[in-house]
């Protein structure tokens, strides 16, 4: 694997993290009715959520890597 | 049937579980449908997950439980079960003539263009000043409350047609003669009365 790959795999789990963060949070915060749950959603979930987008937007248009990839799944 | 708010969820856990799926198996990025998957876990879903989830967060707003969830509101909300048919907050809860799970929202909105968002940045406002500066003692509007509310529900009903509303027509559409002035209807949030008088309570 490649250095650009692997950076690029890294890239992929970050985005997976931030968005599963993001879901989490989001979940959470549906449960409460209170000014603090909409903070919640909006300032912290909001962000996970929009970071994880972007990292994977970037990824798709400007990285090479699993998304880009021909290879076939190592069987 | 399923309301919004569950399938809200089964949208939220169905995304998680297909975000954990390819996070821990990146090699079903490598074929075509484990990309449009991805494509799907990645951002479609998020994305749709994300402004359901807003959309929820600005109808909860909107209730009255929202609204009375602060310690400042209390009273408030306690005001709206005063006995006295006089005070026009009681006598529009108790008798339904606003959505009783929306009171606050109906009378406190902005029915002009682009209100809503208004309301939702004052809103924010509210919250900014509760945790993070010091509330107005006793808290008041920012801006005096527009007849314009009061009539959008009002103007045109049988109940406001009178000598009195028909000669001061022009007046009130224009804010200069407030609905809630001294000598009309003129008992509004009485806080301190609140706790000096037996509360009214519906009976279930």
């Amino acid at each position: 694997m490649s250095a650009a790959t692997d950076r690029s795999s890294k890239l992929l789990r970050l985005s997976g993290i931030l968005l599963l963060t993001g879901l989490a949070i989001e979940a959470i915060s549906l449960r409460w009715i209170h000014p603090i749950a909409f903070l919640l959603f909006f300032v912290a979930g909001g962000a996970c959520l929009a970071a994880g987008v972007l990292v994977f937007l970037y990824l798709l248009v400007f990285r090479s890597g699993p998304l880009h990839s021909n290879d076939t799944p190592a069987s | 049937m399923p309301g919004p708010l569950a399938i809200l969820f089964v949208l939220l856990g169905t995304t998680i579980v297909l975000l954990l799926v390819l996070v821990a198996r990146a090699s079903l990025l490598h074929t075509p449908a484990g990309k449009v998957l991805a494509s799907l876990a990645f951002f479609a879903l998020p994305v749709v997950c994300g402004l359901w989830g807003l959309s929820e967060h600005l109808e909860r707003s909107k209730q009255t439980v929202f609204c009375l969830s602060c310690h400042i509101m209390e009273p408030y909300g306690q005001s709206l079960f005063a006995d006295n048919p006089m005070s026009i907050p009681a006598a529009h809860f108790q008798n339904h003539r606003i959505p009783v799970d929306e009171a606050c929202y109906t009378c406190h909105t902005n029915y002009a263009l682009y209100g809503t968002i208004r309301v939702k940045l004052h809103g924010l406002r509210h919250i900014y000043v509760q945790y993070f500066g010091t509330a107005m003692q006793p808290i008041h509007l920012y801006d005096p409350y527009n007849n314009r509310e009061c009539l959008h529900c009002h103007e045109g009903a049988r109940s406001f047609e009178n000598d009195t509303h028909a000669a001061l027509l022009d007046q009130i559409k224009n804010n200069q003669l407030s609905c809630v002035s001294s000598g009309c209807h003129d008992v509004i949030h009485n806080i301190d009365s609140v706790n000096k008088s037996k509360p009214w309570r519906p009976v279930k």
